[in-house]
């Protein structure tokens, strides 16, 4: 019944339904994000866009479907080993060690390629060494490039929601990920910051030949980006086309209207 | 909470520690070097015998801070692996083995059994985790009264050993100290390097958010096995120490109150800190010793009264008075708190985080917006 995966798409996601209880949170959802394209992903809240994201990451594990990354199965893959099939991923609430520098912060990222493991960290071995500091090297390269330079050896509770935003896409790029999902990442930012992350985020996907799957509510930076659009609702998919098709569509309109206009939605 | 939302003008050229700090720091390390070292010569075998006490805990504590500071799980055991590296060390001792595989295995046995009890432990979250960890003391007490063929039974092990060699001219008690010092100097060192880098960080985010460890490929699992599996090798390894020190051990060495003691030692100390480590295990030495010396009767009612106290004014630990009083200065000084910008002289007295502003902001009272 559900088509095959293309066989150019970054991720295919098959027939995916996930419940809690008794409530079906993701019913039988399909589709393909192509390679190096951005695909959004959008839908009032509570649509499941979130939980969609979990099963792709390995967070949650979908009762039925598949789900695979550059063409692995991945449905039953821990999700700590997502990040070595090239998946990096920021969440909707930006989840950074306070107390760490943005720099510490971001250096996490490069924990899945990063080699060198207990014995090696705690003799400090000159490889280690260098490791780190060509880490480091790449880590400070990004936050300068995100416009977070002057913050680099800020701790990140100095700093505003919409910077801890640009600190954790500066983590996932440093995973080197062939596929990133971004979870709302101009929620809560200014016009100005929501413009600069459109550039960034269109830069780093030329530039990492990235693919880019975004859930957001602004629907500004889904038209600036993205190709195609799956709009979700009721853990459904409702439909599947461009973000103007996905604007004007009747049902999409009824389902944001039904509960909330979206934007602007609180966390 | 000082929030920065535009690039401080001091904050892009400042590095991440001032010079003057780091200098201090160092000053600071070689002064503490050079007492650690001379101290023992010129002191009465008693003082050696708490000072090597202090290395001893040190340790111990430098286990349970890897587990529980840095990596966030709670553990309540660390006093079972002390017994048992401690009592592996007395059976060493007593069947004739080599020094170096006393001390080897005194780490590597505890590393297995720790490892073990994570293997299935770690799966568990929260309390269900702590509630493992201690029954281990609580199970491991009664097993070493009975297995007295390796433990002595109730009356415990005591034995002599590690004598200071002659060719040296030190007494047992100051060679003993060099002994335990250097196994905790290396002990500092090697944890002191791993938790600054890619495992320290693996460490840092299991004990902040396992959703973000595992969404940058930590095994929430795999972290806390290791890092379980390091606490108990150090906790082992402060058990040799121990019985270098105290020539005695018995099932009293692995009492749950010891776990306890050293809980509160680590957060006195600081936790998911190396210099608060040594705060802490001077805290749990010396503050029972000079209690006793007070009132002999009341040793615990003022070690209890002194944890209050410190955790009322320092609730990060000993570690954190020099920035608190760093805090306080640049605080009444009426600068920002932040450590980059101490020369960022114009900021407004009201920006500081908490502190209230030195002369209150004129009432807003009549222009209230609400209807
Ligand atoms: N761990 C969970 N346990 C129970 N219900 C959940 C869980 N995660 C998500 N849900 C439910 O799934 C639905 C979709 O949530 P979510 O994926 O966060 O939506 P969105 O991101 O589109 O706003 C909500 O009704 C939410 O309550
Ligand atoms: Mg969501």
């Amino acid at each position: 019944m559900t088509a095959p995966p293309a066989p150019d798409a970054m991720l295919s996601v098959r027939g995916v339904s996930l419940r809690f209880g008794g409530i079906t949170v993701l019913d039988d959802v399909s589709f393909d994000a192509p390679r190096g394209g951005i695909l959004g992903l959008v839908g009032p809240n509570g649509a499941g866009k979130t939980s969609l994201f979990n099963c792709i990451s390995g967070h949650y594990q979908p009762a039925a479907g598949s789900i695979l990354v550059d063409g692995t199965e991945t449905v039953r893959t821990p999700a700590w080993r997502m990040a070595r099939l090239g998946l990096a991923r920021t969440f909707q609430h930006p989840a950074l060690r306070l107390d760490a520098t943005v720099l510490e912060n971001v250096l996490l990222g490069a924990h899945s390629w990063l080699p060198g493991g207990p014995v090696a960290w705690a003799l400090r071995l000159p490889t280690t060494r260098r490791h780190e500091r060509e880490a480091r090297a790449r880590a400070l390269e990004l936050v300068e490039r995100t416009g977070l330079g002057w913050a680099a050896h800020t701790r990140a509770d100095e700093l505003s929601h919409g910077l801890h935003k640009g600190v954790e896409l500066c983590r996932a790029l440093l995973a080197r990920p062939k596929l990133l999902l971004l979870d709302e990442p101009a929620a809560g930012l200014s016009h100005a910051e929501v413009e600069q992350l459109i550039g960034t985020v269109r830069a780093v996907r030329q530039e990492f030949d990235l693919t880019v799957v975004v859930v957001e509510h602004h629907m500004g930076l889904i038209s600036a980006l993205t190709d195609r659009v799956v709009v979700l609702d009721h853990g459904a998919k409702l439909m599947e086309g461009t973000a103007a098709q996905a604007q004007s569509d009747p049902r999409v309109v009824e389902a944001y209207l039904g509960k909330e206009v979206g934007a602007g939605e609180p966390a | 909470m000082a929030t920065a939302t535009r690039p401080a003008p001091a904050a892009t050229t400042t590095p991440p520690r001032s010079v003057v700090t780091r200098a201090a720091a160092a000053v600071a390390g070689l002064a503490v070097a050079v007492v650690l070292v001379v101290a023992p010569l010129v002191s009465s075998p008693y003082i050696n015998f708490q000072l090597a006490s202090i290395m001893v805990f040190a340790v111990a504590l430098l286990g349970l801070n890897v587990i529980m500071g840095y990596t966030g799980q709670v553990s309540l055991g660390q006093s079972a692996f002390l017994g048992l590296g401690a009592y592996i060390t007395a059976y060493g001792v007593l069947n004739d083995w080599p020094i170096a595989l006393s001390l080897l295995l005194s780490a590597v046995v505890p590393a297995a059994v720790g490892m073990l009890v994570a293997l299935a432990a770690a799966r568990l979250r929260g309390l269900a985790l702590a509630m493992i960890t201690l029954a281990l003391p609580i199970i491991g007490v009664p097993l070493a009264r009975r297995f007295d063929g390796f433990t002595g039974g109730s009356q415990g092990q005591v034995v002599s050993w590690l004598r200071a060699p002659e060719s040296l001219g030190l007494a047992n008690d100051q060679w003993r100290y060099y002994v335990v010092a250097v196994i905790a100097l290396v002990a500092f060192l090697l944890v002191r390097n791993l938790v600054r880098g890619r495992i320290g960080r693996s460490f840092a985010i299991v004990k902040e958010n396992e959703a973000v460890a595992l969404s940058m490929g930590v095994s929430p699992y795999r972290t806390k096995v290791l890092a379980f599996t390091i606490a108990s090798a150090l906790g082992g390894l402060s058990g040799f120490m121990y019985l270098a020190v105290v020539q005695y051990t018995s099932p009293e060495t692995l009492v749950f109150a010891t776990s306890i003691n050293l809980v509160a030692a680590m957060v006195i100390g600081g936790s998911a800190s190396i210099v608060g480590t040594a705060l802490g295990a001077l805290y749990y030495v010396l503050v029972p010793v000079l209690a006793g010396q007070v009132n002999s009767s009341r040793t615990a009612l003022i070690s209890g009264a002194v944890l209050l106290a410190v955790l009322f004014v320092l609730p990060a630990g000993l570690v954190s008075l020099p920035r608190r009083l760093a805090r306080r200065r640049s605080a009444r000084r009426g600068t920002r708190t932040a450590p980059h910008d101490t020369a960022d002289d114009a900021a407004t007295p009201t920006s500081t985080d908490g502190s209230a502003p030195a002369v209150p902001a004129p009432a807003a009272t009549t222009t209230d917006q609400h209807p």
